[in-house]
């Protein structure tokens, strides 16, 4: 395998238990994970390491999931190009059509298996964004 | 750390601080809390004990930062002649704005260049007098290499240094409580606020409204340093998060 | 002679704000600029009859700024009113001004409390998850209390997840059956199976903790 450095995820989501469930999931898989609690957290983690892959909540307290996307995709690459996930508890059309307009790549409505999380991780850990 | 029998009232007084702060009803609440990490709880308690300690170049990844950076970039928009303004805010006995000031003296080529305004401010108003006297022991001095001692300070009495009044006269100190606006809005608009280590002490309506009053103490595009284990994110969403080589900081937007 | 160049002794710098009465708050809300509408938002804090007048401007307000300011002032007003006035904004389609106003309401505490046990009844499940957030912070009985009685009759998954979490913080030993019976009910979701371990374990560790 030319690439076996493991891929890094950054958690975003202000409920310690699903974190906690997404962090075991994912490592068990082989990844390296990181946590944020809202979009301000995660902003401090991006700028001071690289991920492969966002899994981020949308209602958060601070600042939301879509906002922290909006700052994001605003930044200077490759850091804006970091591929989304977003998470939510709604499925309506429109509220898909907002997290797609902010940057996110896929949506995803909670509560998500491990193992579809899992799936969604190595699918999606270097796809790109723009 | 390490706590003896002497220190009992130290660590019992930190306890029940936390337990208060967290509402815990009881020792076995507030234990279950720590250990399950709940709130960030484990940095707090931490906090609760390391935070007091002051002394000269606290932080110093900061400093660096704002001779490396910071004021850099505020030159680049900052109008010719308008001063550059500092805040160190709480001050506590004046060993931050002091340092900030020494700092400047021996790392930013540009010290004479330009004027510069150092205010330090507490709420504590003993704080604040001893720091206008300027008179430190020992340990406030511990990160300080002897070259500094020996150029900024005066030796007291072997057990006590006094900084050089031409260094004590380039800082400016007053009385502020943060949660109060019309006190912070009579110290006007500055460049790059340091406020460590006080906003994990209030609740979320205080720190609300301090961080507003902060906010509106910036200039368009300055910067605000809070202590190396705060983070905005459990304070405030007013501000755009900034990243240097030294440290990460919190800046007021342009516009 | 300072050591470090300080510009020339001048009038103190203040930062200029009009002393503004409640009529003038009113108005600068409705019509002011975005830094009038800033300093009026600030200034309303101390006008609790600017309540309505601050949820008008909420209601219009893009600038997420003046935005944190018109919910401070609501936050710190604190009033049933103003509770009531955050309200509706649980519900905005921008999921900025939802997180304004839960963060707003988190701030205010007590005021909001006597709300959380309609609010765990709403027919919108994010506003069942915010009440089930508002819930961890109150009395621990009484919230643990509220959120078993969801957990027996709440048919949304996520809802349930807000409250195990916060059952997890309370660690009340009265939540144990509740949370058992929803482990039963939710077998086929793993996540929430997951939780309701993970909440048990915090609150039997809080029950096996040797009393003083």
């Amino acid at each position: 395998m030319a690439d076996d450095i493991p891929k890094r995820v950054l958690v975003i989501d202000d409920a310690t238990l699903v974190r906690l469930y997404y962090r075991s999931a994912l490592e068990r898989a082989g990844f390296e994970v990181a946590e944020a609690l809202n979009g301000v957290e995660a902003l401090e983690h991006l700028l001071a390491a690289r991920f492969d892959l966002l899994v981020v909540d949308v209602n958060m307290p601070k600042m939301d999931g879509l906002s922290f996307l909006q700052a994001l995709r605003a930044k200077g690459l490759p850091l804006s190009s970091t591929p989304a996930l977003v998470t939510s508890t709604e499925s309506a059309p429109q509220r898909i059509a907002a997290a797609s307009a902010a940057g996110a790549n896929f949506y995803v409505v909670k509560p998500l298996h491990a193992e579809a999380l899992v799936q969604y991780a190595s699918l999606f850990c270097g796809a790109r964004h723009g | 750390m390490i706590f003896t029998e002497a220190k009992r009232y130290y660590v019992e007084r930190r306890v029940v601080d936390r337990m208060l702060s967290t509402r815990s009803d009881s020792f076995e609440h507030y234990f279950a809390r720590l250990r399950a990490d709940v709130q960030g709880e484990i940095e707090q308690f931490v906090n609760a004990f390391t935070i007091n300690e002051t002394y000269f170049y606290r932080e110093e990844h900061q400093l660096v930062c704002l001779t490396s950076d910071l004021l850099a970039a505020r030159l680049k928009v900052k109008p010719r002649g308008e001063p550059i303004r500092i805040w160190s805010v709480p001050c506590s006995t004046g060993e931050e704005p002091y340092s900030i000031a020494m700092w400047l003296l021996e790392n930013w080529p540009h010290v004479d260049q330009y004027d510069i305004e150092i205010v330090g401010s507490d709420i504590d108003t003993d704080a604040v007098a001893l720091a206008r006297v300027g008179v430190y022991g020992k340990r406030a001095l511990m990160r300080l290499p002897p070259r500094l001692v020996e150029r900024y300070f005066v030796a007291d009495d072997g057990a006590s240094w006094r900084i050089l009044d031409d260094l004590r006269q380039s800082v400016r100190f007053t009385a502020v409580n943060i949660v109060d606006r019309a006190d912070t809005r009579s110290h006007g608009r500055f460049d790059v606020i340091f406020c460590r280590n006080v906003l994990i002490y209030f609740d979320d309506l205080a720190r609300r409204t301090a961080a507003e009053n902060l906010f509106e103490n910036l200039l368009p595009g300055a910067f605000i340093c809070l202590g190396h284990t705060e983070s905005m994110s459990r304070v405030s969403p007013l501000f755009d998060v900034a990243r240097f080589a030294d440290a990460i900081v919190y800046q007021r937007p342009m516009r | 002679m300072p050591l470090i160049r300080k510009p020339p002794p001048a009038a103190a710098p203040e930062i200029a704000a009009p002393a503004l009465d409640a009529p003038a708050v009113v108005e600068a809300l409705a019509r002011g600029n975005d830094d009038e509408r800033w300093a009026a938002a600030r200034a309303a804090a101390d006008f609790p009859a600017a309540v309505p007048a601050l949820g008008d401007a909420l209601a219009h307000e893009k600038s997420p700024t003046v935005r944190q300011a018109l919910f401070s002032a609501l936050a710190h007003i604190a009033t049933p009113q103003s509770v009531e006035t955050i309200l509706p904004f649980l519900r905005s389609d921008d999921a900025l001004i939802r997180t304004e106003a839960s963060d707003a309401l988190l701030a205010m505490r007590e005021v909001a409390w006597p709300f959380v046990p309609q609010l765990l009844k709403d027919p919108n499940a994010s506003v069942r998850i915010q009440a089930c957030v508002l819930a961890r912070d109150m009395p621990s009985q009484v919230a643990a209390s509220l959120c078993c009685d969801l957990l027996d009759s709440e048919p949304d998954p996520n809802v349930c997840a807000a409250a195990v979490e916060a059952l997890a913080e309370i660690g009340e030993s009265s939540a144990l059956p509740a949370l058992m019976r929803c482990a039963d009910r939710f077998h086929a979701t793993p996540f929430l199976e997951f939780s309701i371990r993970i909440a048990i374990d915090r609150v039997r560790s809080q029950v096996l903790s040797p009393r003083a």
